[in-house]
Order: C-alpha cells, then sequence, then structure tokens
C-alpha cells in the first residue's frame, strides 16, 4: 500500500475548506435514515447517528462507549467476532441480512453493509456500520411467499376442481349418449311396430274394412311417421349440441348444388333454385353446415302457396371477416310478430297440415350455427316470402 | 333365388319385428326356413351348436345372419365379433337389421364385416335387393373359388 507523503507528519490544521467538508458529510451522516454507527476494532461503539437512534431506539449517549454486542440477540452472538476477525483482515462485508434486537427487546430485520476505517497510515482501526431496517421489506417479502403459496394452493385446487367438473360432464356426456341411443333404439321400436300393424292391416285386410277404419289406420300410420321425425330431429338437435366439432375451411360454392342434388324436392319441376355463382367460403364444420342449409333449402321449397313452384336465391355477401349466406324464396312468409319465435325448439308457425313440421329445423339451424360461432336471422314482411340468413367467419381457402 | 335353399338366423330380440322380418320374406316371395335368437347369448349358442342346438339337424348352420344390435345380454357387435373370430364362421354373411339409422353405427358395423347394414323395418324389396346382392357376391366368390381349382 503507498502511504501518503506525509504519514509521518504532524496533523496539519483543517483548513476552511476542509471543515466544511467535514460539516457537510457530518450533517449528511446525521439526516441519513440509515443507521450508521462506527465502532473500534474490540467492538466498542464510538458514534451513533439519528438513524440508529431511530432503529434501534438508544440515544448516542445510552449507547456510546458499550459494546456493539448489547444489539445483538444472544442466539446470533456468534455473528460479531466474525465479523471483526473478517474487519481486521482488511474485509467488507456487504448487505448481509441479519437480525438485531430493539431496546425495547423486539427483534428487527436489518441489511448490513460494514466497512473498516483505516488511519492515516492506512492501519484498520475500527468500522464503520450501516444498518438499514428491512423489517417492512421482510414483512412484505413473507406476505408475498406466503399470497404465493396460497395461489399455488388455490391454483391446485381450481385445477382438482376442473378435473372433478371435467369428469363429471364426461359422464354426463356418456349418459347422454346413452339416454340417446335408447331413445334411438327403444323409442323407435313401438313406433315401428305401431305403424307396421296398420299397415299390414290396410295391406292385407283393407278390402274388407270400411272407409272409417282404413282412415284411422292411416291416422296412426301419420302420427307415427311423425313421431320417428320428432325423434329423428330431436336426436340430430342433441347430436350437434354435444359433438365436438372441428372449424374448417368450407367451399360451400359446392356444398349448396351437392345438397339439391339430394333432394329431388328442391329440383326442376318441383322446385326452382338459383346459385348466385361463387358462394364465398366460410371457417366451419361441413356436416353442422349442410344440416342447417338443407333444412333452410327444405323450409324455403316447402312453405309456398297452393299452386306456387318454390323459386329460391342463393347468394353470399362479405361482411368484413364474415360472410353472410342469404337463402331468399317465394314462399309464405312469417309476420314480423312470429320471428322471434321462430328458431325455437318445437316452434311451428303455420298450423295449417299442408305445411307439415316438427317445429325443431330452425332450432336445429341455429344450433348448429351458434355451434360453429355464427348467427342466423330473417327478414319477412309475412306476406313476400323470406329471406333467411346465415353468418359465418369467412374463409380466403376452402377445402 | 327362390329355388335356392336359403336357411336364415334371424337374432332379434322383439317379436314385432320377427313378425315383420317374415312377412317381408313373404311378400318378397322368398320362404326360406328362419331361426330365431331370442338374444345374444342364444345366437352364440345356435352358432356353437350348444345345449338345446346341438341338433344340426333340426338347427341347421344358416346361410346367412340377420343380426340385429340391441340385444339383452350380448350386445350385436359383439356377437359380429364372435363370429368374426371363429374360422368356422369367417365368411358367414351377417347383414345387420337395426332400428338405429346412426353413421356411427353403420360404420362400426361394416367395420366389423358385416355384408350390409339395412335400417327397420324389414321391406319386401330391401330384402330382395339385399340378398340378390349377397348371392351375386357369394356366386362371384365360389366362381373365383372354382377358377383356383
Amino acid at each position: 500500500m503507498n502511504r501518503p507523503d506525509h504519514a509521518n507528519d504532524a496533523k496539519p490544521p483543517l483548513d476552511r475548506h476542509a471543515l466544511i467538508q467535514a460539516h457537510f458529510l457530518a450533517a449528511i451522516v446525521e439526516s441519513s435514515d440509515d443507521a450508521i454507527i462506527t465502532k473500534d476494532l474490540d467492538g466498542v461503539i464510538t458514534s451513533w447517528n439519528k438513524g440508529a437512534e431511530k432503529i434501534f431506539g438508544y440515544s448516542a449517549s445510552e449507547v456510546i462507549g458499550k459494546a456493539v454486542a448489547i444489539l445483538i440477540p444472544p442466539e446470533r452472538e456468534n455473528e460479531e467476532p466474525n465479523i471483526l476477525s473478517r474487519l481486521r483482515r482488511g474485509e467488507c462485508i456487504d448487505h448481509y441480512e441479519t437480525v438485531r434486537r430493539h431496546k425495547d427487546g423486539s427483534l428487527l430485520d436489518i441489511s448490513l453493509t460494514v466497512s473498516p476505517v483505516r488511519d492515516a497510515d492506512g492501519i484498520v482501526i475500527g468500522a464503520s456500520k450501516v444498518a438499514r431496517d428491512i423489517t417492512q421489506r421482510k414483512r412484505v417479502q413473507a406476505e408475498l411467499l406466503m399470497a404465493r403459496d396460497q395461489l399455488a394452493r388455490s391454483n391446485q385446487e381450481l385445477e382438482h376442481r376442473v378435473a372433478e367438473r371435467t369428469a363429471s360432464l364426461q359422464q354426463a356426456v356418456t349418459q347422454m349418449e346413452e339416454f340417446s341411443y335408447s331413445v334411438s333404439h327403444d323409442l323407435r321400436s313401438p313406433i315401428r311396430a305401431m305403424k307396421g300393424f296398420a299397415l299390414a292391416a290396410l295391406e292385407d285386410h283393407g278390402a274388407q274394412l270400411n272407409q272409417e277404419v282404413r282412415d284411422y289406420l292411416d291416422r296412426i300410420i301419420r302420427s307415427g311417421s311423425r313421431m320417428e321425425r320428432l325423434i329423428h330431429d330431436v336426436l340430430t338437435y342433441s347430436r350437434l349440441a354435444r359433438n365436438e366439432i372441428n372449424l374448417v375451411p368450407v367451399a360451400i360454392d359446392k356444398l349448396v348444388p351437392d345438397i339439391v342434388q339430394q333432394y329431388p324436392a328442391m329440383q326442376p319441376p318441383r322446385a326452382q333454385i338459383f346459385v348466385r355463382h361463387p358462394l364465398q367460403p366460410v371457417i366451419g364444420h361441413e356436416p353442422s353446415l349442410t344440416q342447417a342449409i338443407s333444412n333452410l333449402l327444405a323450409n324455403a321449397v316447402k312453405f309456398v302457396r297452393p299452386g306456387v313452384t318454390p323459386a329460391v336465391n342463393v347468394w353470399t355477401e362479405a361482411q368484413s371477416a364474415h360472410v353472410r349466406l342469404w337463402i331468399q324464396d317465394n314462399g309464405i312468409g312469417i309476420k314480423p310478430e312470429y320471428q322471434s319465435r321462430l328458431f325455437g325448439m318445437f316452434e311451428r308457425i303455420h298450423q295449417d297440415p299442408g305445411y307439415d313440421g316438427t317445429g325443431i329445423g330452425l332450432a336445429i339451424v341455429r344450433k348448429s350455427v351458434e355451434r360453429m360461432g355464427g348467427c342466423v336471422g330473417v327478414n319477412s314482411d309475412g306476406e313476400h316470402g323470406s329471406s333467411f340468413w346465415v353468418e359465418l367467419p369467412a374463409s380466403g381457402k376452402a377445402q | 333365388m327362390k329355388s335356392s335353399p336359403l336357411d336364415i338366423l334371424l337374432i332379434e330380440d322383439d317379436e314385432n319385428d320377427v313378425f315383420f322380418m317374415r312377412r317381408a320374406m313373404t311378400k318378397a316371395s322368398l320362404a326360406p326356413p328362419i331361426h330365431v335368437a331370442v338374444n345374444g347369448q342364444d345366437a352364440l349358442d345356435y352358432l356353437r351348436g350348444a345345449g338345446k342346438y346341438a341338433d344340426r339337424a333340426t338347427y341347421r348352420l344358416p346361410r346367412c345372419i340377420f343380426l340385429d344390435l340391441k340385444l339383452p345380454f350380448v350386445h350385436g357387435f359383439e356377437v359380429l365379433s364372435w363370429i368374426r373370430d371363429q374360422p368356422a364362421l369367417k365368411s358367414m354373411p351377417v347383414l345387420v337389421l337395426t332400428s338405429s339409422p346412426e353413421e356411427k353405427d353403420r360404420q362400426r358395423a361394416l367395420q366389423l364385416g358385416a355384408a350390409a347394414y339395412l335400417v327397420k323395418p324389414a321391406t319386401a324389396q330391401m330384402l330382395t335387393e339385399a340378398l340378390q346382392t349377397l348371392n351375386e357376391n357369394l356366386s362371384a366368390l365360389s366362381e373365383r373359388e372354382a377358377d383356383y381349382h
């Protein structure tokens, strides 16, 4: 170590500038919120600022000349010899987190920085200690840890509950599937028998029956057929509501003609369906979309006045990120006051037996479109046909 | 087809459906001997020749099987799988005749090797067409087998 040139000289008197500097430094020490303490190498306190008074509760006069050990709780009394021996070796102790004792006996969490103080010859003669009260920080840290534990426990609990709910939902879905399967088989069977025997009676013995009996048998057959359609539609609806669907681009420009091709009632001479190509592709689930469009087209060609040939226009309209598919018919229309009920379950607007239906068809349309993230609607004045629309997310490409 | 002897095993628990099957056969001018197994276990016993079915002169092995799916004790799909696992019955035509129009059931039946999937009620036209197709397939198969010999 280089020694200053004046190391062996008598102490020069402090000049004015040095005095100002010393006062200035003393003021900084006094005004600090941290405890700034000096001690000699025997651990005896030699100075004590206001911050130290505030943190430890002792006034300077109470502690100067006393061993710093008064601040150390018994279980940590080994720390001081260790600190002193490190100081003698000229080492610093930087931000050492420990516990000290307040005058009233309470324990304080503090962060301690201890630096050796050297004389003019560079020899360690004592130490300055800066102690910061970190009780508050420690408390916040402890609270944070507790909160983190609590959060972890809540997460675990939540995951457990989600797993439980998923299992119970899965069970409900399985039960629903079993129920549907049962409906599909067990309800159909007696209806098939009623219809079958009525038909057999008509076919095998119709000639011997009077007109009234034949009419009764006809009614049994028609009611049976209606019940079969109801079961079919309820099952379709429940399947749509519970099955998982995968949304992909769908080319409805091809889908609509394919649907029309399947139903003679949608083809000339019974009906005319005009498709304004190209129909823009959408994002959807093809089987659900096929179901929805088939139902809408079937309604469009069914609900017409007697003697009128159904004429249906189909086109798409781009609406920013969506595509709206329109199906406009020349049918009997739907009065505005009935339109809000139209897509509900078992809702039939037309009682005329010529317009037979289960009242589930449009509920199926709405359910299938909603499952695909779209919406449906209708425009009609109740006189001049209806325009049904289905809106779905647009797709740049279609499979 | 009328002249060809065609024993049929009908695996069906609903007596009404047995009636409609017999009636449809008659309407189609088909009069094959129809043996009825009233549940899945009964069907397995019949095909194994077990218990009361040991007498093969009375309970002949059928030329084809009509199988309902929803059966007591042993489900139709299990019966179908069992038949496919029996070397002696491997080529036995099984026509599923069910009340379920579910595509899932159709796919599963065909995967398990059903020769046809028919949705009730059985009608004369349905049976005529199904048995005709079956006969054509069986004839084509025996001709192919004859070519190898």
